[in-house]
């Protein structure tokens, strides 16, 4: 999928030292650090993982290392985002490494100084992600679980159909309008 | 053959994305096609919207209870309710000879009995036996519960060996370990002269969790194994991982874990009918688990009891039949 500039960008600068002082004086703000930067997180892991549990694992592990630190946190120029980034890779290469130590002599066994990309993640394509990912929310209702079922739950067609209650070539044109629909929001046109 | 409509060859590819055993997909895409697979390979990677809104909820309730400032990891929250030494979903075999079966296990699985509480009889109440890193439990069947054939899933270091030890102490071949398993695992299986099946496996290509591959998981096999995923998830609070399914939706293989531990489910065929099992499972609340799993269609065996043992327990059957005993440790200092 071609990378572009998605149409909302995070919070930045001021705004979003802003929104840390603001989490930093009253930890219930974190939520809104947490919904701002809560996909880019996920993609980040969940690009480096094998599986959806362990995704989900590393990234809670992530945000609550955040709020249980957010004291600790200095504002220095760079964007919040480099900090929880820096979590989620210093979180993965434990991962890696408990896999190499469980796995020693597999091809899968990952060591951390072989992924430079845990220090230099690309922002633009992880943006780029959590904009796409953000779009699902806003398909039209129908559309939104079929997808939701399809992808995240991997139902078959003939599940959500009997779920739905319609045919399955009614879900099968359902999923095909709304990746159509996904296709031409990142490409900036119309459905 | 009639041309496929672009709705469906979109979705035999998705298919192939997301499936284990995969249809071919339409050969040479149409470009309106082909610029839909990257959305698809994209959507692969969507996060739960009840995950992400679980996970908040979490953090907020620890902002608002000032529990920010302290550490929160999953592995002290299972340490918690999980009596120690206990870190699997222990299949319970009630047998018409538990002694024999204990001998069995210690032989077969070089099982370590650290557990046997005897009836006035002589017959077992209660037994433990430790099996690599993970426990089995069992006793005499009775009336109340009796001998159920059930099947479960060995990860050892050397399937070949741990298989022909099985032999010896008297299982019956099913067939040796073999590297052409579908599972990518060095896979053999045999049967107990109790009547249960051991899948007997050393691990390629699979990574558990941070504390590794458990030695032993149950496993079943069920008829409409696909109605298992949303109920567990419901009763127990489980989280099935990778689920792999037929195109026609039929759950080939399933991982399904409960509070950071594991068991297996397929669809029954062939030689693996369904049957049904005893397991024994730790929850952070046995009370709260054992009412939310009445309300997901499970019927109720023994509410919820404080045991002299020291852990809150009850136990409930499932709607394939299994009998699931809940537990929740709660520490030394209890009675």
């Amino acid at each position: 999928m071609a990378v572009r500039r998605p149409a909302q960008r995070p919070a930045q600068g001021a705004d979003e030292r802003l929104l840390v002082q603001n989490a930093q004086s009253d930890p219930a703000k974190f939520d809104v650090l947490y919904e701002l930067h809560f996909e880019r997180i996920y993609y980040f892991i969940v690009r480096r993982v094998r599986d959806r549990a362990t995704a989900e694992d590393l990234t809670s592990e992530v945000f609550h290392k955040a709020l249980v630190n957010l004291g600790n946190y200095e504002w220095r120029g760079a964007p919040f985002s480099a900090w929880l980034f820096r979590i989620a890779a210093n979180a993965l290469a434990d991962q890696y490494k408990r896999a190499s130590r469980e796995q020693p002599s597999s091809d899968n066994a990952q060591d951390p100084e072989e992924h430079p990309d845990l220090s230099s993640p690309d922002l633009e394509v992880i943006d780029y992600h959590a904009h796409f990912f953000r779009l699902v929310d806003h398909l039209p209702s129908v559309q939104r679980q079929v997808i939701r079922e399809r992808f995240v739950e991997q139902r078959s067609i003939r599940e959500i159909a009997d779920r739905l209650k319609k045919t399955e070539g009614a879900i099968k044109q359902l999923q095909f309008r709304a990746l159509q629909t996904l296709r031409a929001q990142m490409e900036g046109g119309h459905a | 053959m009639p041309k496929r409509s672009p709705a469906v060859q979109l979705d035999l590819a998705i298919d192939a994305l997301l499936v284990a055993l995969q249809p071919e997909p339409e050969p040479n895409p149409s470009p309106a096609l082909a610029q839909l697979i990257p959305i698809a390979r994209a959507l692969s990677d969507l996060p739960r919207p009840d995950f992400k809104a679980a996970l908040k909820s979490d953090l907020q309730r620890r902002t608002t209870m000032n529990e920010a400032t302290a550490p929160a990891p999953e592995s002290s929250r299972a340490a918690q309710f999980r009596r120690p030494n206990f870190p699997n979903i222990a299949p319970y075999f009630l047998v018409k000879d538990a002694p024999q079966f204990i001998d069995f296990l210690v032989s077969a699985f070089e099982g370590t009995e650290r557990i046997r509480v005897p009836r006035p009889d002589g017959s077992i109440m209660h037994a433990e036996v430790a099996i690599g890193n993970s426990v089995i439990e069992l006793g005499d069947a009775n009336e109340q519960y009796p001998q159920r054939s059930m099947t479960t899933h060995l990860y050892v270091p050397d399937a070949d060996a741990t298989y022909a030890r099985a032999l010896e102490a008297g299982a019956t071949p099913v067939y040796a370990p073999t590297d052409e398993h579908p599972s990518g695992d060095r896979w053999g299986e045999a049967k107990d002269p109790f009547g249960n099946t051991w899948y007997i496996a050393t691990r390629k290509g699979w990574v558990a969790g941070p504390e590794g591959v458990l030695t032993v998981q149950p496993y079943l096999h069920l008829r409409n194994a696909h109605d298992m995923i949303p109920f567990i998830e419901a009763a127990l609070g489980a989280k099935a991982t990778g689920i792999h399914k037929s195109p026609d939706g039929i759950v080939r293989h399933a991982t399904i874990e409960i509070a950071g531990a594991t068991f297996e489910i397929d669809e029954a065929q062939g030689e693996s009918q369904p049957t049904q099992s005893y397991l024994h499972v730790y929850v952070p609340d046995t009370d709260a688990v054992y009412a939310q799993a009445l309300t997901a269609g499970a019927k109720g065996e023994h509410a919820p009891y404080t045991a002299p043992y020291g852990d809150r327990a009850a136990s409930i059957t499932d709607p394939f039949g299994n009998t699931w005993f809940l537990a929740t440790y709660l520490g030394e200092a209890q009675p």
